[in-house]
């Protein structure tokens, strides 16, 4: 055979390669949020940590906004998208204000955090919301939402990486579910804080997104008072 | 599709003072449809141990007759009654054998030794043994009931009331569980008895 008809001297033509090009707008950054109504109050309570797989980016990254006097918003998933939203909705707030000369109330910040989410519905915010506060007649309400803006009024509702841990726990201890002649009377702020504080220290144990600190608000008709919590860092 | 979750259920065992309980949920299912409610999961090994089996159902059936005919061979051939650490590690090299084909199930094992101590622990579906002091959770309800054991169980419960942790465990975690619930069974060891109850719960 001669040496010019051989493979060697006649390659393949050099072909482009397809390269792939992938733009991957999200992450999830764990953490865990609770969100407990009572007759006149209510609680909202998130873990500090803030992480990205194995990794811990911050101990203390809250995830829980004050939002108004009567009003904190905790946000799960993608921090960044939490943090956007929470940006977005106090601008859409202070538009409000401008146009009512008044303070929004925890049921139209309800139903707008909703219509905020559904604006993106095709490329939404990686967020997984819990909006707790007292509404106009002084109750506590609780209002939990996928990330699309589909949500409902509840009266204690956790999200987030430990939510599988933490919402049995919910159901028995604040719903009473599966508790026979259990009192049904309203729960206290002590029995709440006291709830919310046993589900984070049980999740931790277990769930390594959990842990570091715990933020908690307490909201009232007086306002919106916070306390810190330490959690286990391992 | 999992199959690990293709027929649901799911079993707990926990410690308690001077003796320990095992609890499963009665149902199975083909994904999201219901075909019993009453399926047993928990097989006796022998007078004070006992073997849970959630996972696929066709591997419990299975290994449960396997385990059977190994307690009795075992029986026979020692003439005395098998201690639940060697049920445990005859389940284990029985799932081990079949490292690179596995069975689809997640045992459990409760009881009390020959001093009557207590005994518990959980695999993995090729074996690997995680002996744990206080309570040990497998099955498609296994992270609800880690939620529920972390926060109801403490040490040195006596048998009436392991018998209550143990069982609104169970309850709670199976309500939030899709492939879990229709009814549960509860087994508490002690050295003179086993106390075996059936408990009804919501039924979807």
């Amino acid at each position: 055979m001669n040496f010019l008809d051989s493979p060697l001297s006649k390659p393949a033509p050099y072909v482009v390669a397809p390269i792939e090009h992938r733009f991957d707008p999200y992450e999830d950054n764990g953490g865990t949020s609770v969100a407990i109504a009572g007759e006149d109050f209510c609680v909202v309570a998130s873990d500090t940590r803030q992480s990205n797989g194995y990794m811990i980016n911050s101990r203390y990254a809250p995830k829980a906004y004050k939002m108004s006097s009567t009003a904190v918003l905790s946000c799960n998933g993608f921090h960044a998208d939490g943090v956007t939203l929470k940006k977005v909705l106090e601008q859409r707030m202070k538009m409000y204000k401008y146009s009512h000369d008044k303070d929004m109330s925890v049921t139209a910040l309800a139903q707008m955090l909703s219509n905020t989410l559904y604006q993106r519905r095709f490329f939404p915010y990686y967020a997984f919301c819990l909006l707790g506060g007292v509404d106009a007649d002084g109750k506590g309400a609780v209002y939990c939402y996928d990330s699309v803006g589909s949500f409902e009024r509840e009266n204690y509702r956790t999200s987030g990486s430990a939510s599988a841990l933490i919402q049995p726990f919910l159901d028995n201890q604040v719903g009473r579910k599966n508790q026979q002649n259990a009192s049904t009377a309203p729960l206290t702020l002590e029995a709440v804080l006291r709830i919310t504080k046993d589900a984070f220290t049980s999740a931790t144990e277990r769930d390594i997104h959990t842990g570091d600190n715990l933020q908690i608000f307490v909201i009232t008709r007086d306002g919106v008072e916070e306390q810190n919590f330490p959690l286990k860092k391992d | 599709m999992s199959i690990m979750e293709y027929n649901g259920g799911s079993v707990v065992a926990m410690v308690g003072k001077g003796c320990v309980a095992i609890a499963s949920d009665k149902r199975l299912g083909q994904q999201f449809m219901t075909v019993s409610t009453n399926f047993q999961k928990i097989f006796p090994a022998s007078e004070k141990t006992y073997i849970g089996l959630p996972g696929l159902a066709t591997d419990v059936l299975t290994l449960s007759e396997r385990f059977r005919f190994n307690i009795n061979m075992y029986k026979m051939e020692e003439e005395r009654d098998i201690e639940p650490k060697t049920v445990a590690h005859m389940i284990s090299s029985t799932l081990y054998q079949r490292r690179f084909g596995p069975y689809f199930v997640e045992p459990v094992v409760a009881g009390l030794s020959k001093d009557n101590t207590p005994f518990i622990c959980a695999m993995d579906l090729i074996g690997c043994i995680n002996f744990a002091k206080d309570f040990v959770v497998s099955g498609t309800a296994s992270q609800n009931l880690y939620g529920m054991c972390e926060s109801l169980w403490e040490p040195d419960l006596e048998p009436e009331d392991l018998f209550e942790t143990i069982s609104q465990a169970l309850l709670n975690a199976q309500d939030r569980d899709a492939l879990s619930g229709w009814g549960a069974v509860v087994h508490i060891i002690t050295p003179d008895k086993v106390i075996t109850r059936s408990l009804k719960s919501r039924q979807d």
